[in-house]
This record gives C-alpha cells, structure tokens and sequence, in this order.
C-alpha cells in the first residue's frame, strides 16, 4: 500500500495551512516537499455569526511548508452542503 | 504533475507571489529552479497591510519564503500541451531508433564494436579485460 497523495490527484481536496485557512480545490499534482497544485480552488471562511464566505482563488501552487493538513472531499457531500447557515470558529494558526 | 514543472512551463507569464511575511509580489516569471527560488520581472510590492507599494524592474525571491503563488488558469492547459508534444516527439524516435539497436550499427560505440569481432577490449576478454585484474603490489 502506498502512502502518497496520488490517489486524491484530480479529486477534490480540502487543505488546512498552518495559518489556519481552508482551501478547497482539485488536486492537480504534488511532490515530495508536499508542494500542491490546486485548481479551480477557493478558499472557506468560517465565522461564529455568519454564513461560510467563499473566495475564489483559481490556479494556485502552495508551497509544502504550508500545508498542514489535506483531506480528499466527498463531492456529492459537498454540493449538499448549506453554507450559508453553517457557523464555525475559525481555526488558530499552527504554533511551531 | 509535479509543482516545480508546472513553474517551468508558466515562465513568461504573470503571477502573484506571496510570501511567509505577508508580502505580495506580482510580475512576470523569468526563470525558477528546483528550489523554488524565482526571478520575476515588471515587479510591484505590496506591502502585508497593503498600504505600501514599490515598483521594480526585477526581483529574486528565494524559494523558502514563498507561502504560495497564484498562476492565471490557462497555464495548466499550457503543460497538458507540452505533455503532448514530448510524448510525440519520443514516439518518433523511438521508432527510428529500432534497427540500430539490435545490429549496433555505426556509430553506436561500444556496443556495435563488441557484438561484431571485438575490438580491443571488445566483448571477448581480450588481453587485460574479462574480469577483475589485479593490481600487482595492492595489497
């Protein structure tokens, strides 16, 4: 059994960066250093009083010191989502 | 893919860079390198508040600082492109390259001169090859 990223390229995938900020987008590609390639990707803000806010970002590559967390998304789940009445903390950024 | 080729084929394209500190700069990519470090070109500053610009004709940024870089969407079709391309011109060769191989025909070195007669050293042991000689006086 492999433990790479391959099987999440071209799924969705949720990123967590260790400031705390969630991106959402297709995986496109990785390598060793966990550098990302995330299309069509856009970032999800939570807040305790509002509806979640989506800011499109596009075509982006993040560097692997950044990545904290990468989880592979359900995309049906996620269409069915209601994001307008989810309210969340927003997360804290990693302390090294 | 991998990221760093992605880079390579999105040089002479504009980009946004921000970096660790909060910094953005935007510019068009000259050349990058397996580290990520990166000279863009027509660069404008903006400050992590946003409330100070600098503009340059230049700039390197070392590769360890870059938290992330925003390319504009046509460049991931660029390297399906290039993808392409490669793979048809390998193809061709390939097919090329068939005979030679097997008959180890002109040019080819080492491998035609051994299957033929042997040169010197072929691939019959002449004087001195076929095996490990000892060095006289190596103990």
């Amino acid at each position: 059994m492999s433990n790479t990223l391959e099987s999440y390229v071209n799924h969705l995938v949720s990123v967590i960066t260790v400031d705390g900020r969630n991106i959402v987008g297709t995986l496109k590609g990785f390598d060793q250093a966990v550098n990302l390639i995330m299309d069509e990707c856009h970032e999800r803000v939570y807040s305790s009083h509002r509806g979640v806010e989506q800011v499109i970002l596009g075509l982006y590559v993040v560097r692997g010191d950044n990545v904290a967390l990468i989880g592979e998304v359900d995309e049906d789940l996620d269409t069915r989502l209601d994001l307008e009445n989810i309210r969340a903390e927003p997360l804290n950024e990693c302390k090294t | 893919m991998l990221p760093l080729s992605l880079l390579k084929t999105a040089q002479n394209h504009p980009m946004l860079v921000e970096l660790k500190n909060g910094e953005t700069y935007n510019g068009n990519l000259v050349s990058c390198d397996n580290w990520m470090n990166i000279n863009l070109k027509d660069v404008i500053c903006t400050s992590r508040d946003g409330d100070k610009f600098w503009r340059m004709p230049e700039c390197y940024i070392r590769g360890s600082t870059i938290k992330y870089l925003r390319l504009p969407d046509e460049v991931i079709d660029l390297v399906k492109e290039e993808v392409v391309a490669r793979g048809r011109g390998r193809g061709e060769n390939r097919g090329r390259g068939g005979p030679p191989r097997g008959r180890g025909g002109p040019g080819r070195g080492f491998g035609g001169r051994g299957r033929g007669g042997g040169g010197p050293g072929g691939g019959r042991g002449g004087p001195g090859r076929g095996g490990m000689k000892k060095k006289e006086g190596f103990k």
